[in-house]
């Protein structure tokens, strides 16, 4: 088989129809799947093992070593789009007849592209205020992160922030930053903490590390990795901080410890702290105000609502907003839903996303639905004209 | 057609391209933000739901919280969790928290609060004296009242380490010096509403 041939082979196998069918086959197992799966993975599970990934991994009876069993919804997805883009340009031919079916493919098309786009690009945090305390930073949902902080400044602090990939993954990291490498020894990826008890020597397969800090009098006991949407995996990992002249310490860290770690190096005062991953903005939230209103006479919610103060640190903006059911904020490229409230603790929680690829999938949808639409009018509008004839005859 | 062959061939890479970016992993950061000014509480906020609010029943234990005492959602850690606060917006944190065996020690855990308060660590001597002993039915508590500063306010952690059922609960109530201080009855009422769950 020459250069050629192989080409040929592989357009053709692109522009197949067959390989479309099996594609739909394929991708409408993948959902009933996931939607069983999701009685006990969860929304979020469901995304993350069966849509967001090449294949669907499934362990080895008897064994914890996982396999692909399935292709996944980024594998479907992706080759269902070359597959569509393919047909398109190799059988391109504009004609009015065809338009309705030609718009309905570009709608689904985009559609496809649409959700490659949000899932590269959608990002989702929430933000928590409480009354009176204005806040700059959201919190991640589900990702982590390892924050080495510089508290040397009386003013400001300077952060590293590793990401926990980068923790899980063992990666030894160094940047100009810190005078010091950073080096997990060890990861959880969810954890409990207790603490040490003298003469309980239970390990749960989990080293003792720990030099410095909090580690020593901590025990740590693994937990399963959980995927349900009302709970968050709590990860732990044994990091050592290794300077010029040597090894400064081990450190235990978690987002189950938010007492301060702290230790000086170089002169300057660090802390250390493994804690649910921030996007800072150039600007603060405060709220002023919460509503939570039930109907007359009962404990049925009527309204949320949520009334914040916008500030910039430059004074250029400082306005208040009004958030509630269905009436998010837009601001600087990021949309504040109303997402949960506590009016007894004065503190509303904010749902912060960021999707830059938003209106496609309605213009995908309206896109599909014209063309279905001018697609069953051409055939009506020939129908019509065919029986008339007929009749005249 | 070699030219559509071509265009295919870009497109599949293009594609491949994009799915593998969208798996790329994220990156370490580094920026300046200005200091934050809270009390570090003493463990963590977990978000895993916890028991309902309302007269808390936790573990082996229960007890009847005040009623100005606001509770907070409780975590994997916390078995009960409250917010005390005044008029001029302060707030303390109440936490109810049990670890297995002794935890280290009564001295160790006193010292460790001693330290969150900028105070001496206590000799073991001087344990004896920093006690209040408080028995409620067939529990016995371990009642302590520490004044200091953090970040140069006054502070103050009106506690009670209590062992039960294998395990060691720690009460304790951490905020401004005032704040506490007048909330001691309160405390105490808590103390005394304990009891061993049904």
């Amino acid at each position: 088989m020459n250069g050629e041939e192989i080409r040929q082979a592989f357009v053709k196998f692109f522009v197949s129809l067959r390989v479309t069918v099996v594609l739909l086959v394929l991708s409408m197992i993948l959902i009933f799947w996931a939607t069983l799966a999701q009685v006990k993975l969860g929304v979020w599970g469901v995304q993350e093992q069966f849509f967001r990934t090449f294949f669907v991994l499934a362990k080895i009876p008897g064994t914890e070593i996982p396999m692909p069993a399935f292709p996944g919804g980024y594998f479907l997805g992706g080759l269902l789009l070359i597959n569509l883009l393919a047909a398109h340009i190799y059988r391109f031919s504009f004609s009015w007849k065809k338009a309705g079916i030609q718009l309905t493919h570009f709608g689904l098309i985009l559609l496809l592209v649409g959700e490659m786009l949000t899932s590269i690009l959608q990002e989702e945090y929430q933000l928590r205020l409480d009354q009176d305390q204005p806040r700059n930073y959201s919190e991640s949902f589900r990702e982590n992160e390892l924050a080495i902080i510089d508290t040397s400044d009386p003013q400001f602090d300077n952060v590293v922030a590793i990401p926990e990939n980068l923790i899980a993954s063992r990666t030894e990291i160094q940047v100009p930053q810190l005078p010091f490498r950073v080096v997990p020894r060890f990861y959880v990826p969810n954890a409990s903490l207790g603490r040490k008890t003298p003469g309980d020597e239970r390990s749960f397969g989990v080293p003792d590390l720990a030099t410095q800090g909090l580690g020593p009098q901590i025990s740590v006991a693994p937990q399963p990795v959980t995927y349900k949407d009302n709970e968050r995996n709590l990860p732990m990992a044994y990091v050592e901080l290794i300077g010029a002249e040597g090894s400064i310490g081990t450190w235990l860290v978690s987002p189950m410890l938010v007492a301060p770690q702290t230790f000086e190096y170089g002169g300057r005062s660090w802390r250390l702290s493994f804690r649910f991953e921030r996007a800072y903005k150039p600007y603060s939230l405060e709220l002023l105000e919460l509503k939570h209103d039930v109907y007359p006479g009962t404990q049925i919610p009527k309204n949320f609502s949520s009334r914040v103060r916008i500030e910039t640190p430059d004074g250029q903006d400082d306005r208040e907003a009004l958030i509630y059911m269905n009436n998010p904020l837009r601001y600087g490229g990021l949309t504040f839903y109303q997402y949960q409230m506590d009016s007894v603790n004065g503190f509303s929680v904010l749902q912060v996303v960021r999707n830059p690829s938003w209106p496609i999938p309605y213009i995908a949808c309206g896109l599909m639905g014209l063309g279905l639409l001018v697609q069953f009018g051409l055939h009506l509008v020939s129908f019509a004209r065919r029986r008339a004839k007929m009749s005249t005859t | 057609m070699p030219f559509r062959s071509a265009v295919i061939l870009i497109l599949s890479a293009v594609a491949c391209g994009s799915l593998q970016t969208s798996c790329r992993d994220r990156e370490v950061q580094a920026y300046r933000v200005p200091k934050e000014a809270a009390i570090p509480p003493e463990l963590a906020a977990s978000p895993t739901p916890g028991p309902a609010a309302g007269s808390a029943q936790a573990g082996a234990l229960r007890w009847q919280a005040p009623a100005t005492w606001s509770e907070k959602p409780a975590t994997t850690l916390r078995r009960g969790s409250y917010r005390l606060s005044n008029e001029a917006g302060e707030e303390a944190d109440f936490s109810v928290i049990a670890f297995p065996g002794d935890a280290g020690g009564l001295l160790q855990n006193l010292n460790r609060w001693r330290g969150q308060i900028g105070l001496p660590p206590l000799a073991e001597a001087e344990l004896g004296g920093a006690l209040e002993h408080l028995d409620v039915g067939s529990l016995h508590m371990d009642v302590v009242d520490f004044g200091g500063t953090v970040a140069g306010k006054p502070t103050r952690i009106t506690g009670a380490v209590l062992p039960f059922g294998g395990e060691s609960w720690f009460f304790k109530l951490m905020g401004p010096e005032d704040l506490v201080a007048r909330a001691k009855p309160e405390f105490m009422a808590f103390l005394n509403s304990v009891e061993v769950a049904p």
